[in-house]
């Protein structure tokens, strides 16, 4: 109960409350939606709507009042990081009328409900991440001119949002996919981009005879895990640990890792400042590197708490579908896993409404599988 | 009032250095002028056949590894010469005949083989005794030159010079006997399998190929090695217990060989052990396959040069020769530069081998190589501009030579790594007390104020001149002279700076590392330049003026890229790019997909 309420409170946004602000009583006093009664909620019927009001009075009276109650349906309508539809509701607003014709309703906020109704449907772009274009400022200049805020706050937009746009190293398309299989091979596929060599392998648990779960799983080991992988002291146990969440935008996928042991880590006791013997090679041509077996800790995939040998999403996120993983894995080129004892320390997810998989197990016991 | 402070302040040890200098007769090199009598060593059970005089003088620090703590044998200025003049008479006779039939485009290989085998050249290295020439590496140098025409012979017989050269040190006198007239007869050359495949695994050793005693007492070798051909001889690099490394001669048709693309590979292979040779004096004789190397890249280039020539010389431009084109000229004028400046090196290099008592001249074996690499790859693209469209079927066969020279032993990274941890190896043993202060200034404050002092003209990139170089050389090459000692003197500096940033730690500065290797590479090539203008204008050799304006053109280029590359080091990473240039490209290494967007790409419109 308390975890619920702490989350209550952690989720709201109190600054919704500010930027909302002009969310008057008489916007809620709406009577008539007009998005209310389509039945097909698309694009094409979202700007159906917008072009009846258009034509339904030459006055558009209550155009403030239907800008904001469009805003609110842009969800519902799928339309909500559409460029084409915001362009269409800046639209509605007339044009000429609002522009301050001298320096006291220029200073003094010329019609400022109009003002503010264009720079929360701008907010609410932003908010979507949708970044408006040129013709969009050619139309809030032939709405409000030069010196109107929404063309202020247009250039302030224009002028941050291309900078995030590209931020994340993780380049994601436009649009997700739908489909959990491709989400969590995106998912794994980033994750795995720390080493350029790996491979993600697809798997369907159909082919392990003994699997209870009959689903997918998306599964990334590079050849430098496989050689880790092999390398594993057969008396330690390999550990699968998770399941962990990794973000798509507002997409989350389950991931499980396999973890086992590092390996020791270079020491040099060597005096840094004592240059007397510095180490040379061997002259001889074509000799490079030294004889033996390097045994030092130096790859990206050990890390302080064990060498994460592969990592893998599958369908369920269950024990079972993770069992079937670690069989495909010993069947695929790490034959190794036959000799080695696997343990599952599988904790329960963070938050069940942020699970995107067809269904999630949880098991919250340790259980040693051969 | 100022003369007397000058007076006062001059150092008596200075003035001494300084009178003695310019008016002084020292003894100091009464030795080395006077005739030297050896006797010859004979044999006293075959007295028809006497061995080949050594004539070497005692040993002398070694040269290059010196100049990295800015120390610099003057008398090597006066360029090693080491051959008298029976042997010259008897070089020439054998270069004459080889130069009769590998100039000829006519012959065939048959026919130059012939023609090797007729000069013993298949046993030049061997002893007199043996039935071989006994021949040094200044003569082999000139020999090689010609032979060089057919790179396939050239490097076959490179290779063969240099496994006769490590079995005559390596085997059992009994073992050497027994195979040493079926290896000079030409049927069967040496091979040498030294270097391996990178490794493709994290859990894998670099260098894999492994040697092991059974109870017969019999060596087996297994592993995989680069090499052009399994036929003949195999000189193979193996590792033997403790990771210690030792060479095996694996006989032809030896059981368990195999050859595949480029790579032979050994499986439990029995192999003859080179016992009685260490693995220092292993790796001077392999070395000596990389001043061969450079040989044959130079008399590549050369033909460039000629083919360039050639082609120039018959075409006309607007109505007027087309050799009159300054640019074209210039090209081929560099052309000759570098031809120089590495043939120079390559000389006085053999020079000091042949010349001094257990020479230790490995690191400029390994310069000779990588100056020719380094000039050699960009000087033939500039060449091969000239006549690139019309002779293309000439230009790519050049091109494919350059490139399987460059490929041939080990990559120029590796040599520069090893020329340049062999050269900070030197100075750090040198100046470990100092580097130790250094790295703690707030412990020897008193230490850190004087070095302060002593490195203002350092820091100022403007050392005192106090090797006096030119005092060693002709009077006309004053100004470039004093350009090499600017570089010499700056190496310590250089040296200094790297071991004071990284401590011990310099061993992995990679970047840095390259541009002192290519520094030191640059200061041999000048050395070796000045030091033989010298000689030939004072001798009065044919075209020695242009030799002088070689040389001073060579040093006035070269000793600006050695201020460059030792200024980048001073400058440091930030400074000098390095730390960027790594950064893009280990975003290259990492990324899966372009690195930047398309110049037409767009965020919003």
């Amino acid at each position: 109960m308390a975890t619920k309420i702490l989350r209550t409170f952690l989720r709201s946004k109190p600054s919704n409350y500010i930027t909302k602000r002009y969310e008057s009583k008489e916007k809620s006093l709406i009577t008539y939606d007009p998005f209310w009664n389509k039945s097909k909620k698309d694009k094409s019927s979202y700007l159906e709507v917008i072009k009846m009001f258009e034509g339904r009075d030459i006055r558009r009276r209550g155009h403030v009042e239907f800008i904001y109650a469009a805003l609110k349906q842009m969800d519902e309508f799928g339309v909500k990081k559409d460029l084409e539809a915001y362009k269409a509701l800046i639209d509605v607003l007339p044009k000429g009328k609002f522009i301050p014709t001298n320096i006291f309703q220029a200073e003094f906020m010329h019609y400022p409900k109009q003002q503010q109704c264009a720079v929360d449907l701008l907010e609410q772009m932003e908010d979507n991440g949708v970044i408006p274009d040129t013709e969009m400022e050619q139309m809030l200049l032939n709405i409000f001119g030069r010196r109107g805020i929404p063309l202020r706050k247009f250039w302030r937009m224009m002028y941050w949002m291309p900078k995030f746009k590209n931020l994340s190293p993780w380049l994601l398309p436009e649009k997700l996919p739908d489909n959990t299989l491709d989400l969590a091979k995106m998912a794994i596929q980033r994750i795995m981009s720390v080493d350029p060599t790996v491979k993600i392998n697809i798997y369907q648990t159909e082919e392990i005879e003994a699997s209870i779960d009959k689903t997918w799983i998306v599964s990334g080991q590079s050849e430098t895990q496989k050689s880790l992988l092999a390398e594993q002291n057969q008396k330690q146990p390999l550990v699968v640990k998770g399941p962990f969440d990794v973000y798509m935008r507002d997409q989350v996928v389950t991931y499980f890792t396999l973890i086992g042991e590092i390996r020791p880590e270079h020491k040099d006791n060597r005096d840094i400042d004592d240059v007397s013997n510095i180490d040379n090679p061997p002259g001889i041509p074509g000799y490079i590197g030294s004889t033996a077996i390097p045994t030092i800790y130096n790859t990206v995939h050990e890390q302080d708490d064990g060498t994460i040998v592969a990592i893998c999403a599958t369908g369920t996120s269950s024990r079972d579908s993770l069992l079937s993983w670690i069989r495909l894995l010993e069947k695929y080129g790490n034959p190794s896993l036959s000799e080695l004892a696997v343990i599952f320390t599988l904790t329960s997810p963070s938050s069940s409404d942020m699970i995107t998989q067809d269904s999630q197990v949880t098991v919250d016991d340790e259980k040693r599988a051969e | 009032m100022n003369f007397a402070r000058r007076i006062c302040a001059m150092h008596r040890q200075n003035v001494g250095s300084t009178f003695n200098r310019k008016f002084g007769f020292s003894a100091s090199n009464l030795e080395a002028t006077q005739p030297q009598v050896q006797e010859g060593k004979f044999d006293f059970e075959d007295l028809k056949v006497l061995e080949r005089t050594e004539r070497r003088k005692p040993k002398i620090r070694p040269f290059m590894k010196d100049v990295f703590v800015s120390v610099f044998n003057k008398d090597l200025l006066a360029y090693p010469e080491f051959i008298n003049k029976e042997e010259s008479e008897c070089l020439n006779k054998t270069v004459e005949a080889l130069e009769s039939i590998f100039n000829d485009s006519t012959k065939s290989r048959n026919d130059r083989k012939q023609a090797l085998l007729k000069t013993k050249m298949y046993a030049a290295p061997v002893s007199l005794t043996h039935g071989g020439l006994a021949m040094n590496y200044t003569e082999s140098l000139r020999c090689l030159e010609v032979i060089a025409s057919d790179i396939i012979l050239a490097q076959e017989i490179s290779d063969h010079w240099v496994g006769l050269e490590a079995l005559s040190k390596g085997l059992e006198a009994e073992q050497y006997q027994q195979i040493i007239d079926h290896l000079i007869s030409g049927e069967q050359t040496i091979k040498l399998c030294l270097k391996e495949r990178i490794s493709e695994k994290i859990t894998q050793p670099d260098f894999r190929t492994k040697a092991e005693i059974n109870s017969q007492g019999i060596w087996h070798i297994t592993g995989e090695k680069v090499c052009i051909s399994n036929t003949g001889y195999l000189l193979v690099l193996c590792s033997v217990e403790a990771g210690h490394l030792k060479a095996f001669l694996v006989h032809p048709n030896a059981s368990g060989v195999e050859h595949k693309d480029q790579f032979v590979s050994f499986r439990n292979t029995p192999g003859t052990p080179l016992g009685t040779i260490s693995e220092q004096n292993l790796s001077q004789i392999l070395g000596g396959s990389r001043l061969h190397a450079a040989t044959l890249c130079r008399t590549t280039i050369a033909r460039a040069v000629k083919a360039c020539v050639d082609y120039v010389r018959p075409k006309f431009l607007s109505g007027k020769p087309l050799s009159e084109v300054s640019s074209i000229r210039a090209t081929i004028g560099n052309g000759v530069l570098d031809l120089y400046a590495s043939e120079s090196a390559e000389y006085f290099t053999a020079g000091l081998l042949d010349m001094y008592e257990e020479p230790d001249a490995e690191m400029e074996m390994a310069m000779c190589r990588n100056f020719m690499l380094k000039h050699g790859l960009s000087r033939i693209i500039e060449l091969l501009e000239i006549p690139a469209l019309e002779q293309e079927v000439e230009c790519k066969r050049v091109l494919e030579e350059i490139r399987q020279l460059a490929a041939y032993g080990d990559s120029s990274d590796s040599i520069n790594m090893f020329i340049a941890l062999n050269g900070i190896h030197h100075a750090g043993k040198m100046m470990a007390e100092e580097i130790k202060q250094i790295r703690n200034p707030l412990f020897h404050p008193t230490f850190m104020i004087k070095k302060i002092i002593t490195n203002r003209h350092q820091e100022k990139d403007d050392p005192k001149l106090e090797l006096y170089l030119a005092d060693y050389l002709h009077p006309s090459l004053r100004v470039p002279s004093e350009r090499l000692e600017y570089c010499v003197l700056r190496m310590r500096y250089a040296c200094e700076t790297m071991m004071s940033r990284h401590g011990m730690e310099v061993a992995k500065a990679f970047t840095e590392l390259n541009r002192l290797a290519e520094a030191a590479t640059e200061i041999l090539a000048m050395s070796a330049v000045l030091a033989r203008a010298s000689r030939s204008y004072c001798i009065g050799l044919r075209n020695s003026e242009l030799e002088m304006k070689l040389a001073t053109c060579y040093v006035g280029a070269a000793s600006d890229r050695v201020k460059a590359l030792i200024k980048a080091i001073e400058k440091g990473e930030y400074l000098n790019l390095d730390c960027f240039t790594t950064m893009f490209g280990k975003k290259a290494l990492d990324a899966t997909t372009e690195l930047v967007e398309k110049p037409i790409a767009r965020t919003f419109w």
